[in-house]
């Protein structure tokens, strides 16, 4: 029997010590026994990417479960709080067209649907409005929580903006002197393998040669283990996803203290979105287009007359995209997290989240030597294409429902392009509002039923209700929806304004219970 | 309002204040804070809580005095039944740096007793209070100093107060907090010393202590209650 006693990650960045940390603080009882370890070898000369500046609820798990203070993600990370997004002309492209992807499931949802009820209302409030209250609170430029709820916890749930560049030093820094995990710095020049395929160490040109029992990739866009090594081919999705291109820019506010949204604003424009992300110090913005559809000098044009006249003097910076992911993504013994997994495109924040993700799974199923090992692959890629497919299906389900005529959103309503799981999904939901019972029920489902609720009736989806047939549930529902409208008003009345609420955790901190 | 103001014997030569404890100098607060230096007072007649600053997050830890807003249950027109934290004592002093300042907008202002001797010398009323400054100020960042503490070794937890009322009322208290006894018992030996040493155990057994203090609270309160009913009734 082979023990699997040494994992070795190569690659920092916000993949590699999100999952340094997760393994170690799992694992912490046998790292301080002196049997097991974490180590992280990190280029000195690669710099990180650091443009995932959005994240989700799950993050505040994550951290926690880490023994991060939420305190110090705020005032080392230049954190803000995310609770949701808001979808800007993405339907029809007029000034007045937006609606929201919050992050509070709609009230009462484990018991009742309020779709069907909201659809055969009035309808004279948005579905998100009528169901949450999490898009008012966003609209009111209100923070979820107040100064005395406790770090992690929520009173209208939230993820978190940060800034990408701090993040990964920031958990490096917790990671080394808090959970035991080794950092070296060195250049992986070869990666050393067995007659089987498996990884037994690699050579560094600094620290010379590191052995291993599991290695990670967390090498990026390279894929240097995994792609490279072991030679796992990438899938291409952009067939489904036409976005290739991004262009990002940091602007800063014109006062200290101006207003900053709590929520993403993503505007759709004519060959892709703008992110607009804000952060205490400055906003993060970015054009995401199909470089197929419109030149760079245009993007350009669309990103700068977006951003405004705070504009000037900034120069944006150009990322390629290449949507897709690993054909497999743990062989032999090595897997694959982050870019090196693969990246589809900035919409919805799915990137950290599958880290976050893909960490836990391999913490808690750690496999105990190598000849279990593959039991734990295989079951590790059955949910990772799983989840993958389903985000791409999430992402590609906010590009079907348009009226734009642009070519670049007419093209993405070619039913070539559309998965056949999502089109079969499309056409059962005409006749029945999504819930529970589609197929959005594993344990950690990335996006619930909820989130397509959210995209579908924000984009004026129709789905055909008998009135008829809401009878069995009608009482309950009007209970659920009229419970929505107290806590609208209740918590617009209690929370303090999400700037002001930053600004009191870097001046006197969250308390821990 | 406020109007602070740092105290000197030329402008307040005159001023007049009123010592006594009454709901119209607004002592009929639900909660005060306490140093611990008051905790062995306090511990006998209140239950001794922790709960949040609203504006900062911060704990502060006081004595419970009531379950309303702005109920002191132990305030009437004649004062206060039973000891008076010194919080409720200072009036409508407060310190700036090393002064004593004081807000000459506080209810209390007007009437009472006088602040300078005609000299020009602090009178003993002022006297007092100088006296009282001296407890607490250090006795304050003492305070902030055990809880500290106990939030680092995790000795405190949210405490839900719920009290049913003879008039058919409920009332359900949720922003308190208090010492996690579990937690205590399963301290390291070196940190259960060192709270020792420092005098911070006998704080903590007297806020556990304190804890029988809340069926007492509710009772009094319930009687009030049925006091008013009767009175109506009648």
């Amino acid at each position: 029997m082979h023990p699997v006693r040494n994992v070795v990650i190569v690659g920092g960045g916000t993949a590699g010590w999100l999952t340094a940390g997760v393994i170690a603080a799992r694992h912490q009882g046998r790292i301080k026994a002196g049997t097991f370890s974490v180590t992280l070898i990190e280029s000195p000369n690669v710099p990180i990417i650091g443009v995932g500046e959005g994240t989700w609820p799950t993050l505040r798990t994550t951290l926690e479960k880490m023994g991060v203070s939420e305190t110090d993600l705020f005032r080392h990370c230049d954190a803000a709080f995310k609770q949701g997004a808001k979808f800007a002309r993405w339907t029809t492209g007029a000034a007045d067209d937006a609606y929201y992807h919050p992050l509070m499931l709609p009230q009462g949802f484990t018991q009742v649907n309020l779709a069907p009820h909201w659809l055969a209302g009035g309808k004279d409030q948005s579905f998100c409005d009528a169901v949450t209250p999490q898009g008012v609170l966003c609209d009111d430029g209100l923070a979820p929580k107040m100064i005395t709820t406790p770090e992690y916890q929520a009173v209208a749930n939230y993820a978190y903006h940060l800034d990408a560049g701090k993040f990964a030093p920031f958990l490096q820094k917790h990671c080394t002197a808090k959970l035991g995990v080794c950092h070296i710095q060195a250049d992986v020049q070869t990666v050393n393998q067995l007659e089987n395929g498996d990884i037994k160490s690699v050579t560094t040109q600094q620290a010379g040669e590191i052995a291993g029992d599991l290695f990670v990739d967390c090498t990026g866009f390279r894929s240097l283990l995994l792609g490279q090594a072991l030679g796992v081919p990438f899938k291409d999705c952009n067939d489904v996803l036409f976005c290739d291109t991004a262009l990002a820019m940091q602007v800063p506010y014109d006062t200290p203290d101006a207003p900053m949204a709590s929520h993403t604003i993503s505007t759709a424009h004519a060959a892709g979105w703008t992110w607009d992300i804000g952060l205490p110090t400055r906003r993060g913005t970015g054009y995401v287009y199909s470089s197929r559809h419109v030149s760079d000098e245009q993007a350009e044009e669309t990103l700068r007359s977006y951003v405004g006249p705070a504009v000037r003097g900034l120069t944006p910076r150009k990322i390629s995209i290449r949507s897709g992911h690993r054909e497999t993504f743990w062989k032999n013994n090595c897997v694959a997290i982050g870019l090196a997994a693969g990246f589809l495109e900035p919409l919805e924040s799915s990137a950290i989240v599958l880290i976050e993700l893909s960490a836990k799974l391999i913490a808690e199923q750690m496999p105990a030597n190598r000849e279990v090992m593959d039991i734990i692959a295989a079951r590790f890629n059955d949910v990772n294409h799983y989840r993958w497919g389903r985000i791409i299906d999430f992402l590609k389900l906010h590009y079907v429902l348009t009226q734009r005529p642009e070519k670049f959103w007419q093209d993405n309503l070619d039913p070539a392009s559309v998965p056949a799981r999502l089109q079969n999904l499309l056409h059962l939901w005409k006749y029945q509002p999504p819930w529970f019972f589609d197929e959005f029920d594993r344990i950690e489902e990335v996006f619930p039923a909820a989130s397509y609720q959210y995209v579908l009736y924000g984009m004026g989806f129709r789905t055909e209700v008998a009135a008829a047939e809401n009878e069995g549930t009608r009482s309950q529902a009007a209970g659920f929806l009229s419970e929505a409208m107290n806590l609208t008003r209740k918590l617009r009345a209690q929370l303090p304004r999400n700037r002001d609420l930053v600004k009191k955790i870097h001046d006197y901190g969250l308390q821990p219970i | 309002m406020t109007n602070i103001t740092v105290l000197n014997s030329q402008d307040h030569r005159t001023l007049r204040v009123q010592p006594g404890a009454s709901p119209r100098y607004g002592d009929d607060k639900r909660f005060v804070a306490v140093i611990v230096g008051e905790f062995p007072f306090v511990a006998v007649h209140y239950p001794i809580l922790l709960t949040k600053d609203a504006q900062t997050g911060g704990f502060l830890v006081g004595a419970m005095l009531g379950f309303d807003e702005d109920e002191n249950l132990f305030l009437d027109e004649k004062g206060m039944e039973s000891y008076r934290p010194l919080n409720l004592q200072r009036g409508p002093f407060f310190t700036a740096g090393s002064d004593l300042a004081i807000d000459v907008d506080h209810p209390r202002i007007g009437g009472g007793e006088l602040l300078f001797t005609e000299a020009g010398e602090p009178a003993p009323y002022l006297r007092r209070m100088m006296s009282l400054f001296r407890d607490l100020v250090p006795g304050s960042d003492t305070t902030r100093a055990f809880i500290e503490i106990i939030i680092r070794l995790k000795l405190v937890e949210p405490i839900d107060i719920t009290a049913s009322f003879d008039d058919g009322g409920k009332r359900t208290l949720t922003d308190l907090y208090t010492i996690n006894q579990e937690a205590l018992r399963a301290l390291p030996d070196a940190a259960a010393i060192d709270l020792f040493r420092k005098g911070y155990l006998q704080l903590i057994y007297l806020m556990i202590g304190s804890l029988k203090q809340i069926p007492v609270l509710a009772q009094k309160k319930n009687r009030r209650l049925l006091a008013a009913t009767a009175s109506l009734g009648a």
